[in-house]
């Protein structure tokens, strides 16, 4: 099938994930998780419509733009605020992208409540949990749920922008069902959850 | 329901405990993970605010907010009693109180002042709590019809087309290609009626729910019986008590007299705004945390429990009945759309109105003097600040409509303080599930505070909060923007 992508033809099979044509940046969306249309990074326009690119499949004759103003306005001011609310220093692809846009999250002005503030949580031999990093794109929560592993040792706490993740009854990961399979480190895109031996 | 549901499981083991959250989870089969991300994400499972609370609403943000707060222990999220505002509610334990005319009443026992209702065709001349005064005036004919066979449920459908019925929770969707969208589906099929209204500003739902049960529930079993659905469920807001046990009494009414075709059930929201979001709405009757899912699927495909469901809006089902009664090109003619109005009018209250009513003649009709108006908020904090007042208010012309609210704020009105409570209001209500709407109503708080108008700034946080996954991200810069306009404006 045929479509157009930012004016150009393009040939793709049906059923291709948008994602795999376009070139966004994507940030919530994993091979192996559930999680997309989450942060948006990747929204496209289809026909003056927003639609994330991971979660769209390509259909005959769709016209799809990459970089319109908007978009490049939304993608620019997205990696801002994450950069104004979360600490992104474990992050180095995060840090490379916001540059690539010029971000200059001081524009802004502050924030009154930020991710910045938690404390990094030491409660197992093996890794950190270190939540002033977490973007909170739930892949870790996915992969040890219905995602991977089925074990259900995360889950969410709160709403909004203090939302993230936390162990079912905030108990000590050794008192949850986690099997320390390492999974939701794999997945984890900001350096929240870190092996203890990368530590220094 | 395809398994027990979580949340009525939860509800019943008020105050919680940790035994109690994991016999709840055992008992709906769900991880505990999942019952766990649940009551860290509903207020009334985290613990609600306690003591005299001052209701936040736009009109109390235009009456001396700071003023009004020092004589409360902390705030309540809107609850629709704009019309009677500023109001102040007490919590205390398990106990809810609204103060009003005088006294303590508790919600259960609370009902909107009937004396704020102004219409004639789709409000009540009286409250009508029983069936016999229902059916006194005319009530249950569309139904009798149905059942009869003097209409089929195509008929019905066709005739929702005729009327061209648009959705009245504020998406203004034509009600009947949701119908047919879901008549076609695999059953079994679900109805489920959005009693949720929690947009500050409107309180037309509440008001129906409250004064005329039987009039929603008519509505409901048309719907229900045109699309093929085998259950009802009324997803009403947790704080409409005294609603809740009205349609509950009403149902057992209807049930006793051989009048309920269909199963129908009372099911109590979350308790938050982004609960009446469609699709947020199912996920939490599913158990989970309200936030919205990915569409597509629409709900009319995969609903609740992955089944074809009709999630439709109280007015929009409580007109069915209506236009039956009067045809749909009669109905069309003089089309009802009832509007709540609040803020600087001498009668704030419920008006039921004709769709292209100008703005000006429906603030006249709550005795507004439109001269002596600042501004007007239209279609709540999903809305707009406009000076516009010849707008015809209908669906889909320059101005959003949202569900009718209209919010009048006189001269002396500092706008900037109602926008910061709007802008408050979305933080607080933010899901959290994307990621441009909780960072977006956050940084959209501290720019109102320092009342921003750096021109690339808004349009930015504007572009931005336009890609968030649900209607209350993507809106929740309108009020802000359409204020810099007023102000450019003036």
């Amino acid at each position: 099938m045929r479509l157009k992508v930012n004016g150009q033809e393009r040939e793709a099979q049906e059923g291709t994930l948008l994602l795999d044509l376009v070139e966004v940046p994507t940030l919530c969306h994993h091979p192996h998780t559930e999680t997309k249309g989450l942060c948006r990074l990747c929204l496209v326009e289809v026909g003056g419509r927003l639609v994330p690119a991971c979660a769209t499949e390509a259909q005959e004759g769709m016209e799809v733009r990459t970089d319109t103003e908007g978009l490049r306005a939304l993608r620019r001011t997205l990696l801002e605020w994450l950069a104004l609310a979360t600490d992104l220093s474990q992050a180095p692809s995060l840090l490379e992208l916001l540059e690539a846009h010029q971000g200059q999250p001081q524009r802004w002005g502050g924030l009154g409540l930020t991710r910045k503030e938690r404390e990094p949580i030491r409660d197992n031999p093996f890794f950190l949990r270190d939540y002033a990093k977490c973007v909170n794109c739930r892949r870790c929560v996915d992969a040890c749920g219905d995602g991977i592993m089925g074990v259900y040792a995360l889950t969410l706490e709160d709403r909004g922008l203090l939302a993230h993740p936390t162990t079912p009854l905030d108990r000590p990961l050794p008192e949850t069902p986690c099997v320390f399979c390492g999974n939701c480190i794999q997945v984890c895109p900001t350096g929240a959850l870190r092996p203890l031996s990368m530590e220094v | 329901m395809e398994k027990p549901s979580l949340l009525p499981l939860l509800d019943a083991r008020l105050p919680l405990n940790e035994e109690k959250v994991a016999e709840a989870a055992r008992l709906a089969g769900v991880p505990l993970a999942q019952a766990w991300g649940v009551v860290r994400y509903y207020p009334r499972y985290r613990g609600l605010p306690q003591g005299r609370l001052l209701v936040d609403d736009p009109v109390a943000r235009a009456r001396g907010f700071a003023r009004l707060l020092e004589e409360a222990d902390g705030t309540h999220p809107p609850l629709g009693l704009e019309a009677l505002s500023p109001v102040y509610v007490r919590l205390e334990g398990g106990e809810r109180h609204v103060e009003h005319g005088g006294s303590l009443v508790p919600f259960h026992r609370f009902r909107l002042p009937f004396s704020l209702g102004h219409g004639e065709r789709l409000l009540p001349p009286e409250p009508i709590l029983d069936l016999e005064a229902y059916q006194r005036m005319g009530g249950l004919a569309g139904l009798e019809g149905l059942l009869k066979g003097r209409l089929s449920p195509d008929g019905l459908i066709q005739a929702v087309e005729e009327a061209g019925l648009l959705g009245r929770g504020g998406a203004a969707f034509p009600t009947h290609i949701k119908m047919r969208a879901v008549a076609q589906g695999e059953p079994p099929r679900y109805l489920v009626v959005n009693a949720d209204e929690s947009e500050p500003g409107n309180f037309k739902d509440r008001f129906l729910l409250e004064h005329h049960p039987f009039l929603v529930l008519e509505g409901a079993l048309l719907a229900a019986l045109a699309i093929g659905a085998s259950r009802i469920f009324l997803y009403v807001r947790d704080e409409f008590e005294a609603a809740m046990r009205g349609l509950e009494k009403a149902i057992a009414e209807l049930e006793e007299a051989g009048r309920l075709p269909v199963p129908t059930e009372v099911f109590r929201s979350g308790g938050l705004y982004i609960c009446g979001e469609e699709t947020a709405l199912l996920e939490s009757m599913e158990g989970k945390r309200a936030e919205p899912r990915l569409k597509p699927p629409f709900p009319v495909e995969k609903g609740l429990w992955g089944r074809p469901t009709l999630v439709q809006n109280v007015e929009t089902l409580a007109s069915l009945p209506l236009l039956l009664r009067e045809g749909p090109g009669a109905w069309r003619a003089r089309e009802p759309k009832l509007f709540s109005i609040s803020g600087d009018v001498e009668r704030p209250g419920l008006y039921e109105l004709p769709l292209g009513t100008p703005l000006e003649d429906a603030l006249r009709k709550a005795g507004g003097e439109p001269g002596e108006l600042r501004a007007v908020l239209l279609g709540g904090a999903a809305g707009v600040f406009t000076r516009d007042l010849s707008f015809p208010l209908r669906y889909r012309d320059r101005l959003p409509l949202g569900a009718g609210a209209i919010v009048a704020f006189g001269k002396g009105v500092d706008l900037w303080e109602v926008l910061l409570g709007l802008t408050e209001f979305f933080r607080e209500e933010s899901c959290g599930k994307c990621f441009p709407c909780p960072l977006g109503t956050a940084v959209q708080v501290e720019m109102v505070r320092r009342r921003e108008r750096d021109r690339s700034l808004v349009q930015h946080l504007g572009q931005t909060l336009r890609g968030s996954l649900c209607g209350l991200g993507q809106s929740a810069y309108w009020a802000y923007q359409s204020l810099l306009e007023v102000e450019g404006a003036a």
